[in-house]
């Protein structure tokens, strides 16, 4: 079902899909969500500004629409991906000035140790790495923006130093540059918006990027007959994705009674064994650019926070000061989260935010409950609902043949 | 008496807050215990103000009448049936605290709570609604003076974003709106300011009783000693009553509702149809609720319900069809047998008070409720007769099995 977005999903696996004219429910035996990840906003002073964009922003305006975003960028975040929007952006034209890494310096020799027999997923960075070395960017680790400063559209940030452990800002250090286009990008956020809806248990995991459901080996939920794979369970990556894809797959075809179970132990098991190599490797990777509470302080009384509803960082104070000790105490005084992104945005920022500022964890501090529908929906394809299944259904076919 | 009473108050509920704001301006010493669930009435309701609307059964209540009727559930009678004289009386006076209420509250608690006068429409598609409009318009229990008949003519002026295949609408002035949410955020941060203390996630875990007497509330942390209780929990007071021996009559009453995107102002009033009903709210959102089920305290939104509110919705006001929806959600009304909120004392318990079962009407009720409540916690006359709300109209309140919700009626 192409152009189609899944709006709701009910605790007993049935969904709720829309497309542009019509929606309609299905109910599934097995169910297998990959819902994907969102990048993670940082809130701090100007980064509403016009020229400042995430790190997938950029690619997609490069990518996709061929546009240059800007003629001199820095770039600040965390992750590889940094590199790689370097690399892309030195290739459309764009002058980087400088790519700021929140982490620290990744100690290789320490590090290749670790990632013996994985060096697949390392080879790719290195070469991106190489590239800026060439081109003569600086790569400066322990740095993150402050302030990005314009009056229509970004001109100049501020940056400095962070402390290592904490990455708070240490702003006696900073410095200023002009620039016309900001790359942000601080990872990403496992989307679970369906497996919330759903009814799975979740837990929080900072370093799988925030909440992510509970799983057993086999990928398979709290509720029983669906799954989770991909970035949307934990941020593990594409290869990782796509293995437990595959062990999601043959374990709903066994228990939808299409494989025996010793033939789908045979068939899980090279999945299963590569997972395990690669999920070593990540580890590694996950702790070095893992968020750090220090980026909290990052934002002003003054900054948005969230930007649906334009609520200032500090409105989300006076609730606090009003009594408010979690997300959705906030969401009720200020409307932090009730816009059309559903706190997909603010959010995971103002988690850290309140657990930061009242000493409470993740899990006290709480969630936004996500309500359907996830994805934009007009009233009339609601109205024009049918129990029907699309009419030319491409995909069931291709899996019956896959199947046999 | 040497020092000021001890009061505790069961839910942080809408009512729960007004409770506490009243009994803490009357100078009692309260605690409110606050355990938020999934599903709570206050975050569910469209802030609708509607005495008049309410008492005949619009809002909610026709649609609920046509789906039994379609459903073969109920006979062709003319309609949804009337409450009693007693709620519109009480739904009047409590409405009429509103705009004082408004002023204290922003004084005391800081917040705004988006009163608006707007009236409510009734718009009639056929003669089917028209017959049923007619006799609320000539008898209505308010008299003449608060209903205005309007045509077609006068509804495409008033109202352009109406469909024009409307043939009138009966008008009730006097049924506003407000923003819920704010409603009980200002009682509870007016509470506050006037002393009341609060434990949020707080879950009560037993209610010690002595000799007949509320003693004590304990939770989980601590036992807060009190001279009185009161039971605001919503559609869960039954689980607190029954710590205190009370059995309550209330059940979960489902009503799914939904938000559009932001929008200009494009509705003047509140709309009520066959269908669903439509408010617009000061921040531009148009809300459209709502169903009425027994499912438990299943806090989900079902597809049939999606689409009988969308589309009717897109029936009142066509250019919605094109809108996206921002939200669907539900929230469970405390329903009782017979519609009516349960208030007051206990024979057996002492110093137990109810402020519960408000059903469809707690936003609009609440100033009334947290009045009278605060006369009965410090002795005071009583602004409003009690008998008709009191538990004992149920008969014995230590029977377990608690009646289904509208089968009295």
């Amino acid at each position: 079902m192409p152009r189609t977005v899944i709006i709701d999903l009910s605790s007993h696996r049935e969904i709720l899909w829309a497309a542009e004219e019509t929606a309609g429910a299905i109910r599934a035996d097995q169910l297998i969500v990959a819902s994907g990840a969102y990048e993670r906003s940082v809130p701090f002073p100007g980064w509403t500004l016009p020229g400042v964009m995430t790190a997938g922003g950029a690619q997609r305006l490069i990518k996709t629409l061929q546009v240059r975003p800007g003629r001199r960028a820095l770039i600040t975040g965390t992750g590889p991906l940094l590199l790689v929007v370097a690399n892309q952006l030195r290739a459309v034209g764009t002058e980087v000035v400088a790519v700021l890494e929140a982490g620290r310096h990744p100690r290789w020799p320490q590090f290749l140790v670790k990632a013996r027999g994985e060096w697949g997923l390392l080879k790719d960075a290195f070469e991106y790495w190489r590239g800026l070395r060439r081109a003569g960017i600086p790569l400066r680790f322990n740095h993150t923006v402050f302030e990005a400063h314009g009056a229509s559209a970004v001109e100049a940030v501020t940056y400095g130093p962070v402390d290592p452990a904490t990455w708070t800002p240490i702003r006696s250090q900073a410095e200023q540059v002009e620039v016309d286009l900001l790359v942000v990008g601080f990872g990403l956020v496992p989307n679970v918006e369906l497996t919330t809806l759903g009814g799975c248990d979740h837990r929080y995991a900072l370093e799988l990027g925030g909440w992510v459901p509970e799983r057993d080996a086999c990928m398979e939920t709290s509720i029983p007959g669906l799954f989770a794979v991909g970035d949307g369970a934990g941020i593990r990556g594409a290869a990782v994705a796509s293995l437990e894809g595959r062990v999601a797959g043959i374990t709903a075809a066994e228990h939808a009674g299409l494989l025996p179970r010793a033939e789908a132990d045979r068939r899980r098991a090279p999945f299963l064994a590569r997972l395990e190599s690669l999920l070593r490797v990540r580890a590694v990777l996950d702790g070095m650019s893992r968020i750090r509470p220090g980026l909290s302080e990052l934002a002003t009384p003054g900054t948005i926070v969230c930007r649906c509803e334009e609520v200032a960082l500090g409105e989300v104070q006076m609730a606090l000061a009003a009594g408010a000790r979690d997300l959705q105490a906030v969401k009720l005084l200020t409307r932090l989260g009730m816009g059309p992104c559903q706190g997909r945005n603010c959010a995971p920022a103002m988690r850290s935010y309140l657990s930061h500022a009242t000493g409470r964890t993740a899990a006290e501090v709480g969630r936004i409950n996500p309500r359907p529908p996830v994805k934009p929906v007009r009233l009339g394809a609601l109205a024009r609902m049918t129990r029907a299944m699309p009419a030319d259904d491409p995909f069931q076919a291709t899996i019956r043949e896959a199947l046999s | 008496m040497t020092r000021a009473s001890e009061i505790v108050v069961v839910g942080g509920g809408v009512i729960g807050c007004a409770v506490a704001y009243y009994a803490a301006k009357r100078g009692l010493r309260v605690t409110l215990i606050d355990q938020p669930r999934r599903g709570r009435a206050t975050s569910a309701s469209a802030g609708g103000l509607w005495p008049l609307g309410e008492s005949i059964g619009l809002g909610c209540g026709v649609i609920f009448y046509k789906a039994q009727l379609e459903q073969g559930k109920v006979a062709e009678a003319g309609g949804p049936s009337q409450l009693p004289r007693a709620f519109l009386d009480f739904a009047l006076q409590s409405k009429a605290l509103f705009p004082t209420l408004a002023g204290e509250l922003r004084e005391t608690g800081g917040l705004d709570i988006e009163l608006e006068r707007t009236s409510l429409l009734f718009v009639m598609y056929d003669e089917a609604d028209e017959a049923f409009a007619r006799p609320l318009w000539q008898n209505c229990p308010c008299g003449r003076s608060l209903t205005e008949w309007v045509t077609p003519e006068e509804l495409g002026r008033t109202e352009p974003a109406v469909t024009r295949a409307a043939r009138g609408a009966l008008r009730f002035n006097g049924d506003d709106q407000l923003n819920p949410y704010r409603l009980a955020d200002a009682f509870r941060a007016s509470a506050r300011t006037l002393g009341a203390k609060l434990l949020p996630h707080t879950e009560v875990r037993n209610i010690c009783v002595a000799k007949g007497r509320v003693i004590a509330v304990e939770t989980a942390a601590q036992r807060i000693p009190c001279d009185a209780m009161v039971n605001a929990a919503g559609a869960w007071a039954p689980e607190i009553g029954r710590m205190a021996g009370i059995d309550i009559p209330v059940l979960p009453v489902r009503g799914q509702i939904v938000a559009t995107e932001t929008l200009p102002e494009v509705l003047s009033a509140c709309i009520s149809t066959t269908d669903c009903y439509l408010a617009q709210k000061r921040h531009g959102e148009i809300i459209i609720g709502s169903t009425t089920e027994e499912t438990g305290f299943d806090v989900g939104v079902t597809p049939r319900a999606l689409k009988a509110l969308t589309a009717g919705a897109i029936r009142a006001i066509p250019f919605l069809e094109q809108v996206n929806v921002k939200r669907a959600w539900a929230g469970l009304r405390p329903g009782t047998p017979d519609e009516l909120p349960i208030l007051g004392p206990v024979e057996g318990v002492a110093s137990y008070y109810n402020a519960c079962g408000h059903f469809r009407t707690g936003i609009l009720n609440a100033p009334l409720t947290g009045v009278l409540l605060s006369e009965l916690l410090s002795g005071a006359p009583l602004s409003f007769p009690l008998e008709p709300f009191l538990l004992s109209r149920f008969g014995a309140h230590r029977d377990t099995g608690a009646s289904r919700v509208g089968r009295a009626r």
